[in-house]
């Protein structure tokens, strides 16, 4: 699932380079206050030991075909979130420059797509409370296989999604998803099903290894169930969304005969109507292509709609951005009430 | 200076963080070629070409590693070839459409790339390129991290390919190659790993290791540096408005 150069723009790999590299910023902070070396130690050697773990392949019964582990969840489940995020980039950036696998400019994708979804979507938000603290064998098999099918489809789909947004390859959205999701369905369960595996022997030799990952408190399940509420909302349920004006659309009708307001014909209204042209990723809820004339005669658009999904889903995202941000700040600037 | 072995034996003109950077501006510049645009990709090949005579790298290593194209690229490349049936020009009747050309482009740009990024590491020892992130503000640890994982990937893959031997040489018919013998033998592997790990870190503290290899030196970009990085761009920018 590594994504090559040639598949993205600058400005895609540019912008995750950033992120990419704002996570590792923040990840390097976080563990600077442990003041651990032994820890880093161990990182380092355990960074060592995926390369070493997937020269190991296993035959998956039925198919003919071969497997190796992953590692992202195991190392997540070892080191916690913040090490395991920085050990899979290092093991990335190790692979790039020494085997070819991905590219420098993709580094910034490979890293946001295969360390950050296993170690703090997959981990805190599926692992964590489905297998506990993995006494339960029935519990930590569920826990490992949701957890690493998650990660990987989560990675995929943002492969699939950095893709299309840099627009040089041809293929529809709809098709290259529909490629990548079963694909990467198939690989997460086997990946499971082998850190599930790997983890029950550890489990059972040196359970002491699994504590390791204990640097979250418990995550509750009220925010992972306003995120996937979120998601079904903006991702799915929006392909439902009335077509009928909405009440300012009504009024503006009402009032003016038309269905929108006439806009100016000045030069500021013209600039600023040409950059929002340009900036709008997702004009109107869809993608871009979309707004070119269809050919006519064609079949009514089923309700299934990857433009509006993905709207809604970035849409979703980035109000929870701003609102953790801004309860962030407001909790900094508030005076601390002593105890009664 | 003069190296044997495998690295350098014509170094390169410019500081390590330099040619790093440089390389980063050239990965922009070889990706920001458009789609139908051949030319501009042939015209950025030029760098690895310049650096594999330079150094006197071998090239048919790399040149192997070039053929093992990944097949998601080649996917890629397809999807282009089956999609965009346009004709853009015809060669002797023959009609070129926009998506041979573009999966020609992609498939170029993947090995202009990487020929770039492959010749730059060979040319360039670890420890150096490490001391070269760290000029360039790179987090002590992370840098840490990509010694340790580069150094120790040596070792543990070696201790690995042991194990797979042994296993293969103990197992008839596909038996004990299945899931679950290999997930514990890389479960034996993990907890091998940990015990190293614990060793190691006591040889390292014992000769001083606290959390990083070495300290962050804070030297800022010389104006010969910049002058340099300058240079390769305009560079750049003129091929790329050429080609």
């Amino acid at each position: 699932m590594h994504m090559s150069d040639a598949l993205l723009s600058p400005v895609i790999g540019g912008t995750f380079w950033a992120a990419s590299a704002a996570i590792i910023g923040l990840a390097t902070r976080k563990i600077s206050s442990e003041a651990d070396g032994s820890k880093t130690v161990l990182m380092g050697v355990l960074g060592a030991f995926v390369f070493a773990a997937q020269m190991i392949n296993f035959t998956i019964p039925g198919t003919g075909s071969s497997g190796h582990l992953g590692g992202g969840l195991l190392l997540a489940v070892l080191l916690g979130p913040w090490r395991a995020f920085i050990t899979l980039a290092s093991v990335l950036v190790i692979q790039a420059l020494f085997f070819a696998d991905g590219g420098l400019l993709a580094l910034g994708c490979n890293i946001f797509n295969l360390a950050f979804f296993p170690a703090f979507v997959a981990w805190p938000f599926i692992y964590r409370p489905i297998a506990g603290d993995a006494r339960s064998g029935a519990r930590l098999a569920a826990g490992s296989i949701t957890a690493a099918t998650a990660g990987l489809l989560l990675g995929a789909m943002s492969v699939v999604m950095q893709t299309s947004l840099s627009g040089i390859s041809d293929l529809p959205f709809r098709t290259f998803t529909l490629f990548m999701m079963p694909l990467h369905l198939c690989i997460g369960i086997v990946e499971g099903l082998v850190t599930w595996a790997v983890l029950s022997f550890v489990a059972k030799t040196e359970p002491t290894l699994l504590a390791g990952g204990k640097t979250l408190s418990k995550p509750g399940f009220i925010l992972p169930a306003f995120v996937v509420a979120t998601m079904t909302i903006g991702g799915v349920l929006s392909w439902f969304a009335s077509s009928r004006p909405d009440g300012l659309e009504w009024s503006i009708t009402r009032a003016s005969g038309k269905e929108a307001l006439v806009v100016p014909d000045d030069k500021i209204h013209s600039f600023l109507a040409s950059v929002q042209k340009r900036a709008a990723l997702l004009p109107d809820y869809g993608f871009r292509e979309r707004k070119e004339a269809a050919p006519a005669n064609t079949v009514p658009p089923s309700p299934v709609d990857p433009g509006t999904s993905i709207s809604g889903i970035a849409g979703s995202l980035m109000v929870m951005l701003l609102a953790g941000s801004a309860g962030l700040l407001l909790r900094r600037r508030a005076p601390e009430t002593p105890d009664a | 200076m003069r190296h044997r072995g495998n690295y350098l034996s014509f170094p390169l003109p410019v500081k390590d963080r330099t040619a790093i950077l440089i390389l980063a501006l050239y990965m922009l510049f070889t990706l920001s070629v458009p789609k139908y645009d051949l030319a501009g990709v042939i015209a950025f090949a030029a760098f690895p070409v310049l650096l594999f005579t330079a150094t006197r790298l071998p090239f048919v290593p790399v040149l192997k590693r070039l053929l093992v194209v990944s097949p998601f690229i080649l996917f890629m490349a397809a999807g282009n070839l089956i999609l965009d049936r346009g004709a853009l020009f015809r060669v002797y009747g023959f009609p070129v459409t926009g998506g041979m050309v573009s999966g020609t482009v992609i498939v170029a740009k993947t090995m202009v790339t990487l020929s770039a990024l492959l010749s730059f590491i060979s040319s360039m020892p670890f420890h150096r390129f490490g001391t070269a992130l760290r000029a360039l503000g790179v987090p002590e640890i992370f840098v840490t991290q990509l010694q340790l994982v580069y150094r120790y990937s040596f070792l543990l893959t070696e201790e690995a390919a042991m194990m797979q031997k042994a296993r293969d040489l103990r197992s008839f018919d596909g038996r004990g190659k299945g899931p679950i013998v290999t997930a514990k033998l890389i479960g034996s592997l993990l907890i091998r790993t940990t015990s190293k790990a614990e060793r190691i870190y006591m040889a390292m503290a014992a000769r001083g290791f606290r959390e990083g290899l070495a300290p962050k030196p804070r030297i800022p970009l010389s104006l010969r540096e910049l002058g340099t990085i300058a240079c390769a761009f305009v560079l750049f920018v003129i091929v790329r408005i050429v080609f």
